[in-house]
């Protein structure tokens, strides 16, 4: 990371540290302060769609580490949230676990489930492999669909309430601080995870396989591990949109949802820590924005105009977004972002 | 490094009275009348929009003409928050959250899909709603979400109870196969079959209940081995496409004629007659909730002359009527609402004890069966249609038939 003019570090820690000056601080304390009191000043509403965008970002960094910093591309994610949403839901209904053990059994059997669906990676990659985690979605909506038994099938069946103890999350705003500090967790275990030996190993399997090795990385076990890892957040992320909503059915997780988390991590930028926070909120907000606001606004505006017109507009824009950002810039928000702090760092001067 | 410092204060001080000011700006605004305020969602885009679009339509088109040319309800104009839910599930998650923070008095969805994603937060906020497709889960056991219409299962005991009150001649029980699409339009009836067979006397010997899937090209060999066994009925619940495979092949087999088949409402539409060709489906029975455009019906000369002014593609949609209907519904619960208590008392609690539940026998203008809410029953209208294909038509050959209520969740088998 770029320090500005005249600061210097003076141990190995000083240098590893994640916030490093008092305005890194600063700023972060502020952001923390900002987030944790949006439930005085946001409604229901929009604290639904804070918790969604939580939620999204937590499976969304899981994917980022599995296509982002380790290569290997995915394109049955909402299939390994709904492993995670099911446990979870399974674990609490049915048996009336605690939703602490439901939580992360979500996360284990999910990845689990990842890893087993990740062996291929070994002998395939690029479209094959992609071709290969598509057979996990489907399998695992089958499964979800005809083990009714366990799932509830196509009747779908009730997730309660999450509860720690006595503390039960009823409340949107109470909700939302459960979904938000995991999501600060996860977010911070993923930034960390991509400066130790671990995430070094993605990184080399993601720019050389080969190379990587030649160098004695062993391919098969960190692959193995990136699906785990990957599979383990998108499992926590299905534990807590089924105790948000509190039914769950297989239409939550549908092949184009898979592909969505595809396009938030590319929107937000491959391989950065940053990248799926700003691909989500994006993408999560411009869908919002666009369905709730722009398409009644425009119905409203332009009776002339056959009512139901603006429906196309949204899945248009959606479309538009992503095609600008792969043309414009592959790197995604997460670079934008890199270049507004270095351009700020260096204002008045150009570099 | 002046300049700099401006910067960053400036941004603070905005970021600090934007934050300062959020909730003045909703509190400020110029006083409006009075309105009855409901939400509506449609899968308007998105996977289902062939249905979800001409739905939006015959909903927001019924709600003009009763603004316009009803004066509202009780003088009170009918103000709809419609949202396009794209037929996504998270997104209807946090639509349902804004049809309460805006405090609408209940919703509507089209799909039972969207109404699933939707459902368990608007019971856990004792808010109501209801669908214009209905699936047993929602329904079973009965909160505060209602259907509009009868589910697949109900389709299935309306015409056993029809055909095995008026059709079978035949000694001891009628033996009937059933072929299924392996989701929930097949498997609310087979559901039903299972709570209500022995009780409505049929009989489904075992191993003629067979699955198959929307893509798929031939039924030939699921459908062979009843050259021997000769099954008195074949029902069938799924979507026009593979229905009208199934008939053909059951034609091709020489089992039809000589059986008889009826089908459910998702698959019994004029594009039944199209894919499977007027011969060969001769004579199929199926079940619809509603009547078929150009009926002598109440309200179908308004409807007719909206939808050919607003939306002249959708004519012939037999989705536009559920949907018209829908809003003549939830028209009819806020009428009554405003009647029982006042526009001031009202609440999504009191609406849905002096609307939904205080709803009797309100016909709909003709469109589909009486409206009529009774305890421990969601089903708002409980009743269908029997209709035969004759010389490629779909021709009503019964009034409306109830379906009996089936208590799915007294079943130990529900939902397992």
């Amino acid at each position: 990371m770029d320090l500005p003019a005249g600061t210097r570090n003076y141990s190995y820690a000083q240098d590893m540290a994640i916030l490093r000056t008092k305005t890194h601080w600063a700023l972060f304390l502020g952001l923390l302060i900002f987030i944790f009191t949006l439930p005085l000043y946001l409604g229901n509403y929009w604290l639904g769609v804070a918790n969604l965008i939580g939620i999204t970002i937590i499976a969304a960094t899981g994917l980022n580490i599995l296509t982002g910093y380790c290569g290997q591309l995915s394109i049955g994610h909402a299939g390994f949230i709904a492993v995670g949403a099911y446990t979870s839901a399974v674990l609490t209904n049915r048996l009336e676990l605690p939703f602490l053990v439901g939580l992360i059994c979500a996360g284990l059997t999910a990845g689990l489930i990842g890893m087993v669906f990740g062996i291929p990676s070994l002998r395939v990659k690029g479209f094959y492999l992609a071709i290969s985690t598509i057979a996990a979605q489907f399998i695992i909506i089958w499964v979800i669909n005809h083990w009714s038994s366990v799932t509830g099938g196509f009747v779908g069946i009730s997730v309660p309430y999450a509860s720690i103890g006595a503390l039960t999350f009823k409340s949107e705003g109470s909700q939302f601080y459960l979904i938000i500090g995991l999501t600060t967790l996860t977010v911070f275990l993923a930034k960390n995870l991509a400066r130790t030996r671990v995430g070094r190993a993605f990184v080399a399997i993601r720019d050389n396989d080969l190379a990587a090795q030649v160098m004695g990385i062993n391919l098969f076990r960190y692959k193995l591990l990136a699906f785990f890892i990957g599979c383990f957040f998108a499992g926590i992320a299905g534990s807590l949109l089924a105790h948000w909503i509190g039914f769950m059915n297989a239409e939550h997780f549908s092949l184009t949802e898979s592909i969505l988390y595809i396009a938030i991590i590319i929107v937000g930028g491959l391989g950065t820590a940053t990248g799926p926070i700003f691909g989500v909120i994006f993408i999560r907000l411009l869908d919002q924005i666009l369905t709730m606001w722009v398409v009644p606004f425009l119905e409203e505006t332009f009776t002339v105009l056959p009512a139901g017109f603006a429906t196309g507009i949204a899945p248009m824009a959606f479309g538009l977004a992503i095609l600008l950002f792969l043309v414009l810039e592959p790197r995604g928000l997460a670079h934008r972002w890199q270049l507004f702090k270095a351009a700020y760092r260096l204002w008045p001067f150009s570099y | 490094m002046k300049s700099k410092k401006l910067i960053i204060v400036s941004v603070i001080i905005c970021m600090a009275l934007i934050v300062a000011l959020l909730p003045l700006m909703s509190a400020c605004g110029p006083t409006v009348e009075k309105t009855l305020m409901i939400g509506m969602s449609t899968p308007s885009s998105g996977k289902a929009a062939e249905k979800g679009a001409p739905m939006g339509h015959g909903n927001l088109d019924a709600i003009k003409y009763v603004n316009e040319e009803l004066g509202g309800v009780a003088g009170y104009q009918v103000e709809v928050i419609w949202l396009d839910n794209g037929y996504d599930a998270s997104k209807a998650a946090t639509i349902i959250k804004r049809f309460m923070d805006e405090d609408c008095l209940f919703f509507t969805t089209a799909s039972s899909a969207m109404m699933t994603a939707m459902m368990e937060i608007a019971n856990r906020g004792d808010f109501p709603g209801f669908a214009c497709f209905s699936s047993p889960a929602l329904t079973h056991p009965p909160r505060h979400i209602y259907g509009q219409t009868p589910d697949y299962g109900d389709d299935w005991a309306a015409f056993a109870k029809y055909y095995v009150e008026n059709i079978w001649e035949g000694p001891g029980k009628p033996r009937m196969a059933l072929h299924l699409l392996n989701n929930p339009t097949g498997y609310g009836a087979r559901d039903a079959a299972r709570a209500l067979a022995d009780e409505l006397g049929v009989e489904i010997p075992e191993g003629w209940v067979m699955e198959h899937s929307t893509t798929t090209t031939s039924e030939i060999e699921s459908l062979t081995k009843f050259k021997t066994e000769k099954p008195d009925i074949l029902y069938i619940s799924s979507t026009p496409a593979p229905t009208a495979i199934i008939i053909k092949n059951a034609v091709e087999l020489g089992l039809y004629p000589g059986m008889t088949i009826a089908c459910g409402h998702a698959s019994f539409t004029k594009a039944l007659v199209d894919l499977g060709g007027a011969d060969i489906v001769e004579g199929v029975y199926g079940v619809y909730p509603t009547v078929n455009w150009g009926d002598d019906v109440p309200a179908m000369a308004k409807m007719t002359e909206y939808c050919n002014k607003e939306h002249p593609a959708d004519y012939g949609n037999m989705d536009y009527i559920i949907s018209w209907a829908q809003s003549l519904i939830a028209v009819e619960i806020l009428r009554l609402a405003v009647e029982n208590v006042g526009i001031d008392k009202l609440t999504p609690q009191v609406v849905e004890e002096q609307g939904f539940k205080k709803i009797k026998n309100f016909d709909v203008e003709g469109l589909h069966g009486p409206v009529s809410y009774s305890p421990g029953d969601n089903r708002l209208s409980k009743s269908v249609r029997i209709f035969q294909i004759r010389s490629g038509k779909l021709v009503p050959i019964t009034g409306w038939v109830e379906a009996p209520l089936i208590k799915y969740e007294d079943f130990d088998w529900y939902g397992k």
